[in-house]
């Protein structure tokens, strides 16, 4: 047997949610467990950061919405508030370079595109529906529906211009990619998970509807707190190696002159929470079968960048407006007031995604800066060209996440290597929100994927809980 | 509050332009429902029938057993219906509630809302 430097039962690859949710409920069972975390913060795609400013953002993951029950059980043991989105007056449409106002889900200057939009978005519900979410290749029509995108299915079923700008502004809001990148039938299962399309796309009622006081990362550091040292930051997993008797995890462990040296854990069972994309960064010994691999292959992250533009105030809420955009183009296609409850300061996100995301890259952060605060201006007024403040999170550029919000498999994945998700390869099991069974892309789904993973390794180890 | 009367008249009106949208006929194809109208502040209780993507006339009283229930007050009735009232908006606030399958639901709130946008 090689020499290690530290054993334990189980290793948990990647300290976001989902991670830290199946290390707790290992260390509950009486399970002995090391994270591995690349970073040098616990929480993944939810981080929250303080701006000089003193304004409090939150980088990634924000919102929590009704029925995402193991999100709200936490919030509720850490006694965490969450407080309504701000949703008061109306929405700012941006179409055709024009600014309109409308109150509701839809962009209403265009009645025929928004009764056009109301339609599809009805026609997806209903289809969506009937895919399982949990094992979407087993719809009677699953090889069709997996054989086109999802901008196949809106050339065909939406008559007009107006209505397929709005579906892909949905698409970009909600997945970080553009309806062409997106297998439909992934869409649908995807959109069923979290209950509709309607409920992923909506704020109050839906994924958006409140935030949490103090930002969602609150909620991964409290996690990890009582594992306190079986934490290990700042060790990127570079090799997994499953000799079908334990595990040896290496990860590039830094030192404190700044070097990095490989650092060894036996265990019996390892956890991987992290998206299929950068799980297939990890070297794995033997090589995973090649339907999980090629799944990793062909499961790329969406592309968003998150910008946040703070004012001394809210000054938008004073002109009636709720601070949410809704545009056909350009860089920014929806916002949302992300101001903290009291109003103490004003904060406008936007979201910059898909094509529009990789386009931007070349101009770097003053660039885009220019950009979003050209289209807030447009939308919110002069105003908003002269924030306090200006911040940018690129999760393209993440090194350990590659993108965001959520992994976006196009056709034919999911029919071929679907059920791969999920299912251990040997010692090696799968966590992480992309492998949700409800809410699939969100802090919810992450930390079901969580205790999912876990009740496998404690199954298989065959440990009850204390 | 609206009287039936008023209810009634206003959706006469709205069954007109209902009957008449092509793009809530594809929407409701297949979709036959039994739906009840409850106001929340007893002007009175109604039935509509759909058929075929087409509405019925406005019943008075509970007829059959409903696939969807609608409960709101008359005074919503009656705007919703002269289409002066956004139905989603309403939905979301809680002054409107629907019951009945998550499918019907969608198609109820889907269907008022294109009417409500393509008058």
């Amino acid at each position: 047997m090689a020499d290690v430097d530290k054993t334990a039962d189980v290793v948990v690859v990647g300290a976001g949610c989902s991670g830290l949710r199946a290390a707790r409920d290992l260390a509950a069972a009486g399970l002995d467990v090391v994270v591995l975390e690349a970073r040098d913060r616990v929480g993944g795609r939810v981080f929250t950061e303080v701006t000089e400013g003193g304004a409090v953002i939150d980088q990634g993951g924000q919102w929590i919405g009704p029925t995402q029950g193991h999100l709200q059980a936490l919030a509720d043991e850490f006694d965490v508030d969450t407080f309504p989105t701000y949703v008061a007056g109306a929405n700012v449409e941006v179409r055709d370079g024009q600014r309109f106002e409308f109150t509701g889900l839809v962009p209403t200057s265009d009645p025929g595109a928004a009764a056009d939009t109301v339609a599809a978005l009805l026609e997806l519900d209903l289809l969506a529906q009937e895919v399982s979410p949990t094992s979407p290749w087993t719809h009677p029509d699953a090889a069709a529906l997996d054989a086109r995108t999802l901008a196949d299915w809106t050339m065909e079923a939406v008559d007009s211009p107006g209505a397929r700008n709005l579906v892909s502004t949905a698409v970009l809001a909600v997945f970080g990619c553009e309806p062409v990148e997106l297998s439909l039938l992934y869409a649908l299962a995807y959109a069923h998970s979290g209950g509709s399309l309607s409920s992923l796309i909506r704020t109050t009622g839906g994924a958006q509807e409140r935030r949490f006081a103090g930002g969602a990362q609150q909620l991964a550091i409290r996690l990890a707190e009582p594992l306190g040292d079986r934490v290990v930051l700042d060790a990127p997993v570079v090799a997994i190696a499953d000799d079908s008797d334990s595990v040896i995890v290496t990860a590039r462990r830094a030192r404190p002159d700044g070097s990095r040296t490989d650092w060894t854990v036996r265990c019996a069972r390892v956890v991987v929470a992290m998206p299929p994309a950068v799980q297939s960064r990890i070297a794995f010994d033997p090589p995973l079968p090649g339907a999980r691999d090629q799944l990793a292959q062909h499961a790329p992250m969406g592309s968003v960048t998150k910008v946040h533009a703070v004012y001394d105030r809210p000054f938008w809420r004073e002109d009636g407006l709720s601070g949410q955009l809704v545009a056909d183009r350009g860089a920014l296609r929806a916002v949302f007031d992300d101001s903290p409850e009291d109003g103490a300061h004003g904060v406008l996100l936007g979201f910059i995604a898909g094509h529009a995301d990789r386009a931007l890259e070349a101009v770097g952060p003053d660039g885009r800066r220019a950009v979003a605060l050209d289209e807030l201006a447009r939308a919110f007024g002069p105003r908003a060209a002269s924030p306090v403040e200006f911040v940018e999170q690129r999760w393209s550029a993440e090194p350990f996440t590659r993108g965001g919000p959520v992994a976006c498999f196009g056709p034919g994945l999911l029919t071929s290597a679907g059920p791969a998700l999920r299912a251990p390869v040997g010692r090696v099991h799968w966590a992480g929100t992309e492998t949700a069974e409800a809410w699939t892309g969100y802090i919810d789904g992450a930390l079901s994927s969580g205790t999912r993973a876990a009740c496998e390794v404690i199954a298989a180890e065959g440990r009850g809980r204390p | 509050m609206a009287t039936t009367e008023e209810i009634a008249e206003a959706y006469a009106d709205w069954r007109v332009r209902c009957n008449g949208n092509p793009r809530l006929a594809k929407m409701l194809r297949g979709w036959n429902r039994t739906v009840h109208l409850m106001t929340a502040d007893d002007a009175g209780h109604f039935t509509i029938v759909v058929t075929d993507s087409v509405l019925s006339e406005l019943r008075i009283g509970l007829v059959d057993q409903p696939d969807l229930v609608v409960s709101a007050s008359s005074e919503d009735f009656a705007d919703l219906f002269w289409g002066d009232l956004n139905p989603s908006e309403k939905y979301i606030s809680g002054e409107i509630v629907l019951a009945g399958s998550s499918e019907d639901v969608m198609r109820l709130d889907a269907m008022s809302m294109v009417a409500f946008l393509d008058q």
